[in-house]
């Protein structure tokens, strides 16, 4: 059952085409791995999923409801959130009213937002530092932190960007094993990333990328023995 | 703070403050605490706007002037009781500060800043010009209030100054319980998180338009209060007085020096700067130096200080804003929890 | 009909010495990314620095350009050196805040020393007129357009042309860069600051014989230079000339149509067009 339908995207910036008739489609539960050499257009894809900016060409269906030129906040509304590549924590607010700021997305009482934000801190990880300002937190534990905020507003998909950018190999396979345990709660994931192997553990399927367009989709071990996926990333820069 | 400590606290000082019109004569002291009341409601006021969701307005001298002139001008040419008065005033502010809003929000950073100073010149040049409905330059002068009778009761015909002093304890009061709840709840969160972060508050499902509208019009409410009760207390409103820019400087300065985003910040700095500029301007700091024997009246610093340190207090103003921010950006409170801090960790 | 070109070409005389005020203030957001409140106090300052150089010395208000600005660019180097450089990694807020600070300072310390007295510098040409095909154009608004020309064709000779020059535009452009080719970023800033500075000081020198001189009256110059800046498009010295240009005419031309009290609300309501349709201004940088 497609949760998400990507249909014929794409998205110009002046005479640049960030995303050039993309189309794939994400299915309840899934982790899907998004793939590409640098400037392939992944984060482009991102922004235009979440209302960021609207495509320019294109649907972006999600749960059966046309999503195109929704602002970012209904898009939430709707289940659909996404971290940052570059981390964008609420700095001079404490790590766990981070989090409260997400579960008060879907209750007004101060109450069981607080319990909310408590359990996802405990999935994550990071409850024994709910007290702390985020602003002091090391890049891998506020990589978490959004992880925590994101799905305190219970979405249905996450879309996670380059959430292992940046991070120690012991970091890294924590995330890992949140992103399986998110999927045990039934989220449909999509999960831009650099590293491969994480990506070919993580994933059921795989969309790759290329100066903005579709390359491939298929299982990982279908992409890894795919000729034309080698020759990008042996041609392009990484 | 234990949470014991706070309320026994705040109970002495709201019950200090209601008796204190029984124990103390002096009209002087009664026209300082109205104007201290006054700063604070205008310094908190716009902490929920600047302190809270991060949008510096340095144009709230619009909501002021908008609040006292229609106020006034109901009070005035159509003889509405200003108890009646505020109200329309705070009405006439809230559509204000939509339409401020509306234009304004679409900015961001200083950007936002130049436009809410551009917004509150417009309103000023605005109510010199129309003179028909403002009297322009020449301002609006208090004949009479009317009395306040509940029935037959007389309640207060407005002569001395302690009715106007429990007015503006009780808007002081709303503000800051609104202010208090407003940090605790939902609203304040989501304030919050768009001053810290706009674009991401808007992917964890806040609209920031709708949110900074709502601290906006709540801002503007009670800064129009403050603007209704300086009117009728003062008597005499002009443009040069409730809509400059001065004046919406001053309002920042409050919350800036005090504390900001914090809810005793601006009573800090309401309670600094108004005294501070009571005695600059009565003489009395002068007359102090003199006392203490640290400058001669007749010398030529003494006689320089008597004639123009009356005229300092904005000067004393602008050298406190740099140096809060520059050494203190978080204002009296923020240096003292600090200094507070450091003192438990050693 | 005119009505109209005269009103056209006091305004084009005017917005000469509007512009230089905005290049100045434009050249210190371009380097620094600090939004100038003090800007018209600098402004102020020069007209009181012309004022007593006429009233002690009988220097002419524009030969005594050679003096001021050269003082003024030394004061703001100075005030760059000991207070901004603080907060140019500061919230733009506060920056803003302290700017404001400043310019209270300063309009508020001229005030004590000098009070608050409107002061009038009037030369012998003060009110004398030139006559040219039947329209009547004020001398001294000629003289500072004049004058005026040639700074600014001497200041783009020197952002063209000079090492140190092309150092600051390549600073405004982009700092990080910038440092990395070897330039010393803060040794710009403060010649910008500086620069800035002077310029207003010199536009505050030119109006001084034909505006009143009172402590307060850099305040309604901060906010027009703000509109030329924003009009011209932060940062670009092009285009703060021409938005000086253009703001000075329809000042002058909306007096004419709309009476003289509103032309301070035409200036404020272009500045929120612009502000709102075109923020990166005619000729500006995109700024995030």
């Amino acid at each position: 059952m497609a949760i998400l339908e990507i249909r014929h995207v794409s998205k110009f910036f002046g005479g640049l085409a960030a995303n050039s008739d993309v189309s794939f489609d994400v299915n309840e539960a899934e982790i899907v791995g998004l793939i590409g050499p640098n400037g392939a257009g992944k984060t482009t894809l991102f922004n235009c999923i979440v209302g960021y900016y609207p495509p320019s060409k294109g649907e972006i269906v999600f749960d059966g409801r046309r999503m195109n030129g929704l602002q970012p906040d209904k898009v939430c509304k709707l289940g659909m959130a996404r971290t940052w590549q570059k981390v964008r924590p609420l700095t001079n607010l404490s790590v766990l009213d981070n989090v409260v700021v997400g579960a008060l997305r879907r209750t007004s009482s101060m109450k069981e937002a607080r319990e909310h934000a408590h359990e996802q801190l405990r999935v994550v990880g990071l409850d024994t530092k709910s007290s702390l300002s985020a602003g002091a937190l090391p890049i891998g534990e506020r990589k978490k932190l959004e992880v925590a905020r994101v799905l305190a507003t219970r979405p249905k998909m996450l879309l996670l960007d380059e959430v292992m950018g940046g991070l120690n190999p012991a970091e890294s396979e924590e995330i890992i094993q949140l992103i399986m345990t998110i999927r045990t709660k039934g989220i449909t994931q999509m999960v831009i990333e650099h590293d491969m192997k994480a990506i070919m553990r993580l994933s059921d399927r795989i969309v790759v990328l290329n100066s903005g367009e579709k390359l491939a989709e298929g299982k990982p071990k279908e992409i890894v023995e795919n000729p034309q996926v080698i020759e990008a990333y042996l041609g392009a820069e990484e | 703070m234990a949470r014991y400590v706070r309320i026994a606290l705040i109970t002495l000082a709201l019950g200090g403050l209601i008796v204190l019109p029984l124990y103390v004569e002096s009209t002087y002291v009664l026209h300082m605490m109205i104007l201290i009341f006054i700063n604070v409601i205008v310094g908190s006021s716009w902490n929920i706007l600047g302190g809270f969701t991060g949008q510096y307005s340095v144009g709230h001298a619009a909501y002021f002037g908008v609040g006292a002139y229609t106020t006034m001008i109901l009070m005035q040419f159509k003889h509405v009781a200003p108890w009646w008065g505020v109200w329309a005033g705070t009405g006439v502010a809230v559509v204000t500060a939509l339409i401020i809003g509306s234009i304004c929000f679409r900015l961001r950073g200083p950007y936002f800043v130049l436009a809410s100073i551009a917004v509150a010149e417009i309103f000023r040049v605005s109510a010199l010009n129309l003179k028909n409905i403002t009297n322009g330059a020449e301002g609006i002068l208090v004949t009479e209030v009317p009395p306040l009778t509940v029935g037959k009761t007389l309640i207060t015909d407005w002569a001395s100054k302690v009715p106007f002093y429990f007015t503006g304890l009780i808007f002081m009061v709303m503000i800051i319980v609104v202010t208090a709840l407003v940090r605790r709840s939902k609203l304040g969160y989501y304030f919050q998180a768009i001053r810290e972060d706009q674009d991401a508050a808007h992917s964890l499902g806040i609209n920031p338009t709708i949110y900074k509208n709502t601290a906006l019009a709540i801002s503007a409410v009670f800064t129009s209060l403050a603007g209704s009760l300086y009117g009728v207390y003062v008597g005499f409103i002009d443009p040069s007085t409730v809509l400059a820019l001065d004046l919406s400087v001053q309002i920042v300065m409050i919350c800036i020096i005090g504390g900001i985003g914090t809810i005793v910040g601006p009573v800090v700095g309401a309670a600094l700067l108004v005294p501070l500029s009571e005695a600059l301007r009565s003489n009395a700091i002068t007359d102090a130096l003199i006392k203490a024997g640290v400058v001669s009246a007749e010398s030529k610093v003494g006689a320089f200080l008597k004639e123009n340190l009356a005229h300092a207090h904005v000067l004393i103003y602008g050298i406190l804003v740099v140096i809060v921010i520059l050494f203190m950006p978080d204002g009296v409170i923020g240096f003292f929890r600090k200094f507070g801090a450091r003192r438990r960790t050693a | 009909m005119s009505i109209l070109i005269q009103a056209l070409i006091s305004g084009i005389l005017i917005g000469g010495v509007y512009a230089l005020i905005g290049i100045g203030l434009t050249i210190i957001f371009g380097v620094m990314r600090v939004i100038n409140f003090a800007h018209g106090d600098l402004l102020m300052l020069g007209m009181y620095a012309t004022y007593y150089l006429f009233a002690a010395a009988h220097v002419d208000p524009f030969l005594s350009i050679v003096i001021t600005t050269p003082l003024m660019f030394l004061c703001g180097a100075f005030l760059q050196k000991t207070i901004i450089n603080r907060v140019l990694d500061a919230l733009p807020q506060n920056q803003i805040l302290l700017t404001i600070g400043l310019g209270l300072i300063m309009s508020n310390t001229i005030m004590l020393a000098f009070t608050s007295d409107y002061k009038i510098l009037s030369t012998k040409y003060s009110s004398s007129s030139m006559h040219v095909g039947g329209i009547s154009i004020s001398s001294p608004l000629v003289i500072s357009f004049a004058i005026t020309a040639a700074i600014t064709a001497a200041l783009y000779w020197f952002l063209l042309k000079t090492d140190t020059g092309q150092a600051i535009r390549a600073t405004a452009q982009d700092r990080e860069a910038a440092r990395l080719m070897g330039i010393n970023v803060k040794r710009m800033s403060i010649i910008a600051f500086g620069l800035g500075s002077s310029l207003a000081a010199t536009a505050g020198a030119l109006i001084s014989p034909t505006y009143y001189i009172f402590p307060q009256v850099g305040s309604v110059f901060t906010l027009k230079a703000f509109v030329i800046t924003v009009l011209g498009g932060m940062g670009s010295v092009v285009g703060a000339t021409l938005g000086g240009v253009l703001i000075g005419i329809a000042e002058s031309v909306g007096g004419v149509y709309f009476g003289s009290g509103w032309k301070e609300v035409v200036v404020f309501v272009l500045f929120l067009l612009v502000l709102l349709f075109k923020p990166s201004g005619l000729l500006g940088k995109s700024r995030t």
